[in-house]
């Protein structure tokens, strides 16, 4: 890492790179051209060319977005990101066919020995496209199907065509555009009905080039009472220029499905985070969205959950930590469509060392949705004077019957918490950790346990020197 | 100036288009201030203008009357009349307190359109309580705006109460820039037929151990919307502020609407900073529970709503501000029950 690039990002555990090899890289910049390059050495039908090319000129057209952090978001020099990059002739399903290189690098993130002790399945995508994938032969055998994105639309295209770009269209937002334009990789995974995904499944994403911009599309439909838990992690280098990850994920969980998808974000803070998630509910079914944002420089990241089918129901359990030149601009978004429908939303957040943590969330009951519930909690620990911390809810509320709660609250570490724990023997800092860890206690218990242990060690290295 | 954009919270919901009189800047009427027989209220009022708000800067192009309200000592309680009449009519009413006062102001009238503002500034060690009531007629349109200046160790309460007009539109600014300021703020809306109700309200903690607490308060009927939006912010270093801000809204038909958007942005750690937001229907429970007592469901559903409205003023101290606007609403809601 260079001196410049420590100076950006601070000390960050993943912040190697390896060589860059790619067999193919795109010039740098945006164009209809390069859009239509990259569909065609995808070789991608004509109607998926056509998505690209109305996105590209709708994101030409679309303004930036006014809120979150205008002024980093008016900096992006889009003519000075590489928008695809092949590092490896084909997804390979045996990590023995994957260049040494990058097998180190999936070594060293931990993806590896993951995999061999409980995933159901995994993606790894290196820069523009997926490297390596398996599936676990039982889960195979049952019909699920669990691709990278690009193997989806080239072996289930009437299933992709159906789907892509309803729960996110491309006119959503600027961003969204942008994704649906240069889209590469990503995760396809499709649970038939009845089917019940008992290990998770993972799609890892590391971005390893320099002046790199990452568009991965990932789509996930649980057909009727299936259920599923996906998993997804990010980091990359540390380099002194900015690069952009802006990824679209739509999830469709059938009548009776349940989804529940899981991130942590630990991009290096040189990377902008500007992704758009959202799910379809359908009836009696559940979504969670369960997410963690402790790295990039600019994360703007809102889960949206649409409750379109009666008895459904929302989760959001959100986590961010912001320390220096980092805003983290997180939320989630729950739209009641309709009856009887329930949802609870969970955001915690930390600002250390002039960190920005903001809550930006939206709750919609529409007038034919009677008899909603939602309960939304959002705390905020700030640890120092130069932080800010930030909350803009906003409850839109169209039907009588509706029962809803909020609340939020901004504080700092309680001394009488400190003072308790360090007279039983800890230290400052140890206190310290094991309240940072306690706060964010709703989001680890919903991880798995070997996650949960790597997201607490990664809040105290976070953590370390928050005192004195 | 151009339109605001409708990004922003403050015009999302009523946007400027359509709280204008009209396009362009006509020149308004005058609104006529009345006062209690032993106060006087000196003609014209200091020039107080926020550059960047569409809406303060068109009352100060639009013309009307002006007026300044000096308290000094203890000049317990005093009414304003504001009379609203014509097509477009406009005043502004600053209120200058050197000294310990409660001043209600209530707007009536049936002109087309209103513009008010009103400013004021409460000295170190003073105390204020002003309660503003909206009981234009059914058919009129309002904007409203308010900028407050709470001075080291004064004291402002802050009540309204609105029960008139058929679309308003109030922006309320607080700034406690002296140490040890405080400022209690309670807000009622009785939203009936279509009426559109938007309250803004800012409030800014520039200094430490500052105090402040908001309460809005909303039931709305018929086909009625409320729109609450709250910006609480803490300036870098105003440690030890306390402040709390509660959003609570009562839904009474199907066809109602509320809106709450409480935002906090916090610059300073050493702060207690909370808000919190609560939407339900009446509690079939407790209208059962009058009804058993044999009152009819009518009277039932009135008793809670007046109780869930005034329950608001129950976070200020000032007994003579929480007195008149308690009954005004008691007499709002047995005329509306009546009908």
């Amino acid at each position: 890492m260079s001196d410049e690039a420590r100076d950006i990002v601070g000390d960050y555990r993943y912040g190697f790179h390896d060589e860059d090899k790619s067999i193919i890289r795109f010039d740098n910049g945006l164009s209809e051209q390069i859009v239509r390059d990259i569909s065609a050495i995808k070789n991608e039908p004509e109607w998926m060319t056509d998505i690209r090319v109305k996105a590209y000129h709708h994101f030409v057209e679309r303004e930036m977005p006014k809120w979150g952090n205008p002024e980093i978001l008016n900096d992006i020099d889009f003519e000075a990101i590489t928008y695809f990059l092949r590092s490896t002739d084909a997804t390979e399903d045996d990590w023995k066919d994957v260049p040494e290189d990058i097998q180190n690098t999936f070594d060293k993130v931990g993806l590896r020995e993951a995999e061999n002790t409980w995933l159901g399945g995994i993606t790894a995508q290196y820069d523009s496209e997926a490297v390596y994938h398996s599936i676990r032969e039982d889960l195979e055998s049952q019909g699920v199907i669990f691709l990278d994105m690009d193997s989806g639309l080239r072996e289930h295209p009437e299933l992709v065509k159906k789907y892509f770009g309803k729960v996110v269209p491309h006119s959503d937002n600027k961003f969204a555009a942008l994704n649906t334009a240069v889209w590469s990789g990503g995760s396809f995974l499709y649970i038939p009905k009845g089917v019940h995904v008992e290990m998770p499944v993972q799609a890892y994403f590391r971005i390893n080039a320099e002046n790199m911009g990452q568009f991965e599309r990932t789509l996930i439909l649980a057909d009727e009472g299936s259920s599923v838990h996906y998993i997804e992690g990010c980091t990359a280098p540390s380099y002194a220029s900015t690069a952009l990850h802006s990824a679209v994920v739509e999830l469709i969980a059938m009548d009776g499905a349940k989804i529940r998808y899981s991130t942590i974000q630990n991009w290096s803070n040189n990377v902008l985070n500007l992704v758009t998630k959202r799910a379809h509910a359908m009836k009696n079914s559940t979504v969670e969205w369960i997410d963690s944002n402790i790295g990039s420089g600019l994360t703007m990241k809102y889960p949206a959950i649409l409750l379109k089918g009666e008895g459904s129901h929302a989760e959001v359990v959100s986590v961010a930590y912001a320390g220096e030149n980092q805003h983290q601009d997180t939320g989630a978004k729950v739209h009641h469509l309709a009856a009887n429908t329930t949802s609870n939303i969970v955001s915690k957040s930390i600002s250390k060392d002039g960190g920005r943590s903001t809550y930006r969330g939206l709750l919609q009951v529409t007038p034919k949705a009677h008899n909603c519930r939602s309960k939304i909690v959002c705390d905020a620990l700030m640890l120092d004077q130069d932080s800010r911390s930030d909350t803009y809810p906003t409850m839109e509320i169209g039907n009588s019957s509706a029962d809803l709660e909020h609340e939020a609250s901004v504080s700092k570490v309680s001394g009488d918490q400190l003072f308790y724990l360090m007279s039983r023997g800890f230290n400052e800092q140890e206190a310290m950790g094991l309240i940072v860890n306690g706060f964010f206690d709703p989001f680890t218990r919903e991880l798995p346990s070997d996650y949960a242990v790597e997201m607490n060690k990664l809040l105290n290295i976070k953590m370390e020197g928050s005192i004195g | 100036m151009s339109h605001p954009p409708r990004a922003k919270h403050l015009w999302r919901y009523t946007p400027w288009p359509r709280i204008r009189p009209q396009e362009g800047v006509p020149t308004a009427d005058k609104i006529v201030f009345t006062v209690n027989e032993n106060i006087d209220l000196e003609s014209g009022a200091p020039r107080v203008v926020l550059e960047s708000d569409i809406a303060r800067v068109f009352l100060s192009e639009i013309g009307g009357s002006s007026h300044t309200l000096h308290i000094d000592g203890d000049v317990g309680l005093v009414h304003i009349q504001a009379r609203a009449s014509g097509h477009v009519v406009a005043g502004h009413l600053h209120i200058e307190c050197k000294g310990k006062s409660t001043v209600i102001l209530h707007l009536t009238g049936e002109a087309d359109w209103s513009g008010l503002y009103v400013s004021g500034e409460v000295s170190d060690n003073c105390k204020l309580a002003y309660g503003f009531v909206n009981e234009l007629s059914n058919d009129c349109k309002l904007l409203h705006c308010e900028d407050w200046l709470v001075g080291r160790d004064a004291t402002m309460e802050i009540a309204a109460l609105s029960v008139g007009g058929f679309r308003s539109k109030s922006d309320i600014r607080t700034t406690l820039s002296g140490g040890g300021s405080t400022l209690k703020q309670a807000i009622t809306v009785h939203g009936l037929g279509a009426r559109h109700i938007d309250n803004h309200i800012e409030i800014d903690h520039k200094v430490a151990n500052c105090f402040s607490k908001l309460v809005i308060n909303s039931a709305c009927a018929g086909s009625s919307r409320s729109i609450a939006t709250g910006l609480l912010k803490v300036a870098k270093g105003a440690n030890g502020t306390d402040a709390g801000q509660v959003f609570r809204n009562l839904l009474l038909s199907d066809k109602a609407r509320a809106d709450s958007i409480p935002e906090l942005e916090v610059l300073a750690d050493e702060v207690k900073a909370a808000h919190g937001a609560a939407s339900a229907p009446v509690n079939p429970e407790q209208v059962h529970y009058l009804m058993s007592r044999g009152i009819s469901p009518q009277h039932a559903e009135a008793l809670i709503v007046e109780g869930f409205l005034i329950d608001a003023f129950s976070c200020l101290d000032d007994l003579d501000l929480k007195n008149v606007l308690a009954t005004r609403m008691t007499v709002h809601l047995e005329c509306e029950l009546m009908r």
